[in-house]
């Protein structure tokens, strides 16, 4: 059993969320709701839930000033936004779920699911102390991302990754240690979400940090030579713009 | 060397005996001009025989520089009567023969050879043989019948002398009339400066009793062309040093001067040194031989006014003009290019600002677009169906309105679209709000979503909080000529000198700063008046209506 609050400065959103969640996710059980941020943290402290659905704009604050004032934070966090630039990328790295208004059914559904997973199967999460560290940060400054694995949560430095792979929806991070972990993302979302921080898209299948290539071979229409030693090959569509990132790398 | 010589005119005569007299090879006949023909010694290499002069069509001049005796011998055809000829032999100045009768016993028969076979039988006198070394022997003839057509032969045995130039006179204008400068006796350089008072150049040349032989002309050296060339002489006017003779001269024009330079006077004896009938008759005279009758000065002339020919000024003149149109083309390039690239420039600056404008006007917050679409999902999700229709409809005509690329819309129009976008807000929010207008909304234009951005402001910042506390009001006021625009909220207000007034009243300070620079006749003015009761904008566009 889910015991939620929710937490939006519209009425109509907390209503409309409400309304959704009682009719889609029974699992799920309301006991509070909040239109600004001490109201939040009021809420949450009274009531120890462990879910909260969180709105990241709120007039001139943010739902991320309500996790902040919080001494602590023992709770799965869905973050719910209309439009926001502002801190998604952080909530990105960090692992963390999102969903975007208006309200997709299925993706709610799907949110709640892997929140109940979370709470059955780790203790205790870090992700949101991670967050709050990456939101420090300007975005594209971001160094450290939260990878989640199988029952746990790895934070690895970008610098640390040589190169992600595609496994069908699932993604195969090599990092430097020779280690290769497996993450149940595809490698689209990787691709988007590390592209500011200079990730090359080479392949369908690959994502390359360019810190470890080499050189680029001139065979089979062009191959990236990592330092590793492994051949990437690239796509003929992104060609252009891999020799363009590499000239100004 | 020896070489063969031809007779000039078709003359061989056959004599009957031959005479060893003197030297004088009596085989070969020279024509010596007229009736007279004659023979010389056999010595002689060089007989400059029977010249003429443009200037003296009556004479007829030998120059027999290797001669020592000149035999000479008048002819008649079968038809004349040489009883009606007479002569006069001078030798230098002195008369050996005055007015002679033709003796006629002394007639022979000489056979007149003709290239075409008419030979003719002629009659000849031999009217005396001459030394000739050093002196002159003038011969003249004439018919009775006619005694004014006298003919000159004269066989010249002095060596031709060198002529010189006395005296290089420049006339110029004066207040009375004309005047000379002169240089006496000029070296081989003469410096001579032409002003426009000039007009005319005098040569003046030493006299000899053959002047009539000698023949002037100008040399520009520059193009190395003949500009001036005279066969004749003027007398009268210049006296020589003993004041008993006159000095030849000739006159040269200013204007045969066209540019300063270099000019070269030649006056050179007019005897056919290489003349050749058919390509075999010769002379062995060297140029340097011929170069010692000829005096030769450089005139060195200085115009303060070029003058050109047509040709020259036509060439001139064209090349100038082209000049000159070359480079008026070529600025008129750089400045069309110039004017091309500033108009490009102004035009880029107002499609950029417009551009500006564009993208700050159609800047509906998506936080509210999102979150008006979530208000709308709250309404289905309630089963509220009614509203859900209306609000999505409002929320489609406002989405229009902003998407649609208009400038300028009318005041009603701009009512509507608050109102739309209050609706929305209203939705989310919950609170109340009021659009007034003075008369007619419709008197006039404003760039559209102009006061958006400030109800944006009010509903975010002043009464998003208060729920259904919250007022706004919106009024459109005629103030004489100026529109002014107000959006006034009860709720919090803030801090007017705060820098940091959230991203809507940013976009709306640039947004004016860019209206005031696309129309620079009218000017927005915006007033911010902020209390902890509310906040009033006032948006006043002067002189609009």
């Amino acid at each position: 059993m889910m015991r939620a609050v929710l937490i939006d400065d519209e009425i109509s959103n907390v209503e409309n969320l409400r309304t959704l969640l009682e009719k889609h996710s029974p699992q799920v059980t309301i006991i509070a709701t909040a239109q600004n941020v001490s109201d939040a943290v009021d809420a949450i402290e009274k009531h120890l839930p462990n879910l909260v659905f969180l709105d990241i704009q709120m007039g001139d604050k943010t739902g991320f000033d309500v996790l902040k004032l919080l001494p602590s934070r023992n709770f799965e966090v869905i973050f719910v936004t209309a439009y926001d630039q502002y801190g998604i990328q952080a909530v990105k790295f960090a692992a963390l779920d999102y969903l975007l208004k208006p309200i997709d059914i299925e993706e709610l559904m799907h949110a709640v699911n892997k929140a109940e997973h979370k709470l059955a199967t780790q203790t205790q999460t870090s992700q949101l102390d991670f967050l709050l560290q990456q939101l420090k940060k300007s975005e594209t400054n971001l160094s450290k991302i939260a990878l989640q694995m199988q029952g746990e949560i790895r934070y690895v430095a970008l610098s640390e990754i040589i190169r992600c792979e595609a496994d069908n929806t699932y993604t195969h991070f090599f990092l430097s240690s020779g280690e290769k972990i497996l993450v149940s993302k595809s490698l689209k979302e990787y691709a988007d979400l590390l592209h500011p921080n200079g990730f090359l898209r080479t392949h369908q299948s690959h994502l390359v940090n360019p810190k470890y290539v080499k050189s680029w071979l001139r065979e089979d229409g062009g191959i990236l030579l990592l330092l590793s030693g492994e051949k990437i090959p690239i796509s003929k569509p992104n060609k252009d713009n891999v020799k363009q990132a590499l000239q100004q790398f | 060397m020896k070489k063969i010589i031809f007779t000039f005119l078709s003359f061989i005569i056959t004599l009957s005996t031959v005479h060893a007299q003197k030297g004088i090879n009596f085989y070969i006949s020279y024509s010596a001009g007229g009736r007279l023909t004659m023979h010389v010694d056999s010595a002689a290499n060089n007989v400059y025989y029977g010249n003429k002069f443009p200037n003296q069509p009556n004479t007829s001049f030998n120059y027999l520089p290797e001669v020592n005796h000149v035999s000479v011998q008048m002819y008649f055809q079968k038809t004349e009567n040489p009883q009606n000829y007479r002569y006069t032999i001078l030798a230098d100045d002195e008369p050996i023969v005055v007015n002679k009768p033709i003796n006629k016993e002394g007639l022979k028969d000489v056979i007149k050879k003709d290239d075409e076979w008419k030979d003719e039988v002629l009659d000849s006198i031999t009217l005396g043989v001459f030394p000739i070394k050093g002196k002159t022997i003038t011969i003249l003839t004439y018919d009775i019948q006619r005694p004014q057509d006298v003919y000159k032969n004269v066989f010249y045995g002095k060596p031709i002398p060198r002529p010189k130039i006395e005296i290089i006179a420049k006339r110029f204008a004066t207040e009375k009339g004309a005047d000379y400068s002169r240089i006496i006796r000029p070296k081989e350089r003469i410096d001579l400066s032409f002003t426009e008072k000039d007009d005319e150049l005098t040569i003046i040349k030493d006299r000899s009793y053959i002047d009539y032989i000698y023949s002037t002309s100008i040399k520009d050296k520059k193009s190395d062309k003949i500009i001036f060339e005279s066969t004749s002489w003027l007398y009268g006017g210049y006296l020589n040093e003993e004041g008993n003779k006159y000095l030849p001269y000739v006159k040269i024009d200013k204007s045969i001067f066209k540019k300063s330079g270099d000019y070269e006077i030649i006056i050179q004896p007019l005897i056919r040194w290489d003349i050749s009938l058919d390509g075999i008759l010769d002379y062995d005279i060297s140029p340097q031989e011929i170069e010692k009758y000829t005096a030769r000065y450089t005139l060195a002339i200085t115009l303060d006014q070029e003058s050109y020919t047509k040709k020259e000024a036509f060439t001139y003149t064209f090349i100038v003009t082209l000049f000159i149109g070359l480079i008026f083309l070529i600025i008129l390039y750089f400045t069309k290019k110039r004017n091309k690239k500033k108009l490009a420039e102004q035009e880029q600056q107002k499609n950029t600002a417009k551009l500006q404008l564009n993208s700050i006007r159609s800047q509906l917050n998506p936080h509210f677009l999102f979150n008006a679409l979530s208000g709308i999902q709250n309404l289905m999700n309630k089963n509220e169906i009614e509203n859900a229709n209306k609000y999505l409809s409002t929320f489609a005509r406002l989405t229009r309105n902003v998407l649609d690329d208009k400038e300028l819309i009318s005041l009603s129009q701009e009512k509507n679209l608050l109102d739309d976008y209050l609706q929305m807000e209203q939705l989310r929010f919950g609170f109340q709000y009021e659009i007034h207008h003075s008369e007619d909304l419709d008197l006039a234009n404003i760039p559209s979503m102009l006061l958006q951005p400030f109800v944006e402001n009010a509903v975010k910042h002043g009464i998003s909080q208060q729920a259904t506390a919250g007022k706004i009001r919106i009024e459109f006021i005629k103030q004489a000529n100026d529109l002014v625009l107000t959006v006034t909220d009860n709720g919090n207000g803030f801090d007017t000198e705060k820098k940091h007034q959230g991203l809507g009243l940013q976009l709306s300070n640039s947004r004016i700063a860019l209206l005031n620079s696309i129309y620079k006749e009218n000017r927005f003015i915006l007033a911010i008046q902020s209390t902890t009761d509310g906040t009033k904008i006032g948006l006043t566009l002067t002189d609009w209506l």
